[in-house]
């Protein structure tokens, strides 16, 4: 998940632990985030579908104008969860990219 | 001369152990001892069936080889001892380690409080200078359990005000403060014990003489040659190589060549008896270096119980007495008649000031006055007494100590066939089996090998080089040190800021890209909390901007708070390491 970046190859390791800057595994937070969406689309999509109801997640499925596909049924968390999980890896793994230049670059 | 030959000056546990790992390697060894037994301050004493230490020895090492080394000698006459050894403070007996209930118990509610609004008031307001042993202590215990635990014990040691010890030295003889370790082992368990929260030791049937004995024993049957009562006159050198060693045997002058020489003798005592002498700012440095002396009185009471433990650390500002030994207590069979008790009473002080120079019948006479003083029976009861007077027993750390010893090192090391082992060699707090570990690396460097005698009881470069010391973190130090580093705030808050911007932005626009009634899409609620927000172009562009505000707010608060706990925990492990290594304090005297 994380890489370091020392200031000093010099310092002891007790300096280090304060001195190193984390670095993001950009590819791992990407992933950790999508799991985190996809996941999240699906419990919240099938919870609605549980409970059930006369009209089944009337805002959920705005969802629908972003995700194409998408409804508030099984098959319907499958896609959003799906898409959830493209877009949280994309987001995660965007984020741990610029934070890692950024961070790099204060170096 | 042969060309594998070796001298080793002094037949302490360090000389001793140079003289076993020669045998080893089928060298046959001189060693040449000052006194009439072997163990140096090590050694047992007897007096008329009564067997003493110079202090007690606990056998316990981290060092695997050195515990091997030690069963192979002993075997079953190692005998394994529960320890039990407290404090005596106010005519009270308080547990060591320090344990809450029981020393609540005995210093009384009024006092324990005091005690607890002392450490919060260090805490909360510490001195903020820490130069002396004394502003260290006070700072981490406060200034009331500084006085009671750690004042009067300290300067009865070191003979010298708590103000002129340096923090430096608390420091230094405090082990297992390593942050990276005491992290991994809070976090994954395992790792180092301190030596003296060890409830069970090592103890020779018969004193640690028993050990050194068998040593020299080892050492003669395997062709080498222990000789006692032999005193170093004199130390000659030729062309950067020492070439022969002067001794009196007790009847005349000898000389003695080798290839190798290796000395455990006070490092200062060594410059002096080098011929041609050495430069004179190498002889002040090796006069400047100061060693502590010591004085056991044994009293031998016509008792057989006086008090549980191994030994007691005497706090009591009363009595100059610092640790009292009970001889029976580590080993049944160091007093001849179960019905008695034999208990060594020990004064740390200076070669030849006034406690030194006392003689043994007023020494013999204070010590039971304190005996008596003490609670621990009159004087009328002792029925036998001894004194042992024994120098360069603990090499003292002052301000200077670490210049002059730098000084008389780097003149050493123009000697190519000279290395210094031990204690007192290497004017170092070594412990026995630090000790031993020099005098076998010594003995290796003699037969090719290659090590830095000086990294022993350096924790961490000592481990480099011997895997066999356990006190390593149980995870690399490179996971921790990437797992502990702080996050960069604004790089986080503003990578958090811009997704956050992008995903606001993205979704505007996907919206109007989609046509239809965009004005009306649900998206246009965010206006509620962006205001001038629309779904529109400029309206996508706004999101972003509120959008990133308060993703680079939220993403700089995260990471904020994730390097705050962080460093909380960081600081609380350290902390109890602190204070579990604190707990080993006065054993490490």
């Amino acid at each position: 998940m994380v890489k370091t970046e020392m200031k000093d190859s010099r310092l002891g390791p007790e300096e280090k632990l304060f001195s190193g800057v984390l670095l993001l595994n950009a590819k791992v937070v990407g992933l950790a985030l999508g799991v985190i969406f996809g996941l999240g689309i699906f419990v919240a999509t099938n919870w609605l579908v549980i409970k059930g109801g006369s009209r089944v997640g009337p805002h959920l499925i705005l969802l629908s104008q972003y995700f194409i596909g998408y409804k508030v049924t099984f098959l319907g968390s499958l896609i959003g969860a799906a898409y959830g999980f493209a877009l949280g890896t994309i987001c995660g793994a965007l984020m741990g990219w610029i934070y890692n230049r950024l961070a790099t670059f204060r170096q | 001369m042969d060309k594998k030959s070796a001298v080793i000056i002094g037949a302490g546990p360090a000389g001793l152990a140079a003289g076993y790992e020669f045998i080893k390697q089928g060298i046959g060894p001189l060693v040449l001892e000052r006194s009439g037994t072997v163990g140096g301050i090590s050694r047992t004493e007897s007096y008329k069936g009564f067997h003493f230490d110079i202090g007690g020895h606990r056998f316990f090492s981290k060092n695997d080889d050195i515990n091997r080394i030690w069963q192979e000698m002993l075997g079953s006459d190692f005998l394994q001892v529960s320890r039990l050894s407290r404090i005596y403070y106010q005519n009270k007996f308080f547990n060591y380690p320090l344990r809450p209930a029981n020393a609540l118990f005995n210093l009384g509610p009024v006092e324990s409080l005091l005690i607890l609004l002392s450490y919060c008031r260090a805490r909360f307001a510490p001195q903020p200078e820490e130069s002396s042993f004394e502003q260290w202590i006070i700072n981490r215990f406060g200034e009331r359990l500084y006085r009671t635990f750690f004042k009067t014990y300290t300067e009865k040691v070191w003979g010298i005000s708590c103000k002129e010890i340096k923090a430096d030295w608390a420091a230094q003889r405090i082990k297992g403060l390593s942050l990276l370790v005491a992290v991994s082992n809070a976090l994954f368990g395992g790792g180092q014990q301190a030596k003296s929260l060890v409830e069970q030791f090592n103890y020779p049937k018969y004193g640690p003489g028993m050990m050194w004995q068998r040593f020299k024993d080892h050492i003669n049957a395997g062709g080498g040659k222990v000789m006692l009562n032999c005193e170093v006159s004199s130390v000659r050198h030729d062309n950067g190589r020492i070439s022969k060693i002067v001794y009196f045997n007790g009847k005349e002058v000898q000389e003695v060549s080798a290839e190798n020489f290796i000395s455990s003798m006070p490092i200062s005592s060594l410059i002096k008896l080098l011929k041609p002498q050495p430069p004179a700012e190498v002889l002040q440095s090796a006069e400047q270096l100061a060693y502590r002396a010591f004085i056991i009185v044994v009293l031998i009471v016509d008792k057989a119980v006086l008090f549980p433990d191994q030994w007691l650390y005497v706090h009591s500002p009363k009595v100059q007495v610092g640790r009292i030994q009970n001889f029976k207590n580590w080993s049944r069979f160091m007093v001849p008649d179960q019905s008695r008790t034999s208990i060594g009473m020990e004064y740390f002080c200076n070669e030849n000031d006034p406690t030194w120079n006392m003689p043994d019948h007023e020494l013999i006479e204070f010590a039971q006055r304190e005996m008596a003083e003490m609670g621990f029976g009159p004087a009328s009861q002792v029925i036998d007494s001894y004194v042992v007077r024994q120098s360069y027993a603990y090499p003292v750390y002052d301000s200077t100590y670490e210049k002059n010893l730098q000084n008389i090192r780097n003149y050493l090391y123009s000697f190519k066939n000279l290395q210094t082992i031990g204690r007192s060699g290497m004017h170092r707090y070594n412990n026995m089996d630090h000790s031993m570990q020099t005098g076998i690396l010594a003995a290796k460097n003699c037969c090719g090998e290659r090590h830095d005698l000086w990294t022993v009881n350096e924790e961490k470069s000592y481990l480099e080089e011997d895997r066999t010391v356990r006190e390593i973190p149980t995870v690399p130090e490179k996971v921790l040190i990437k797992a502990f580093a702080r996050m960069d705030k604004f790089a986080f808050a503003t990578a958090f800021g811009a997704i956050c911007g992008l995903l606001v932005f993205s979704a505007t626009m996907w919206i109007i890209s989609r046509g239809g009634d965009v004005l009306n899409s649900h998206l246009r609620l965010l206006a509620q909390y962006f205001i001038g927000y629309t779904v529109t172009v400029k309206g996508a562009f706004i999101a972003f901007g509120y959008s990133f505000f308060w993703g680079f707010l939220f993403g700089w608060l995260f990471a904020y708070l994730r390097n705050l706990f962080l460093a909380i925990y960081i600081y609380r492990i350290k902390r109890k390491a602190e204070l579990l290594s604190l707990k080993d304090f006065f054993d490490n005297f």
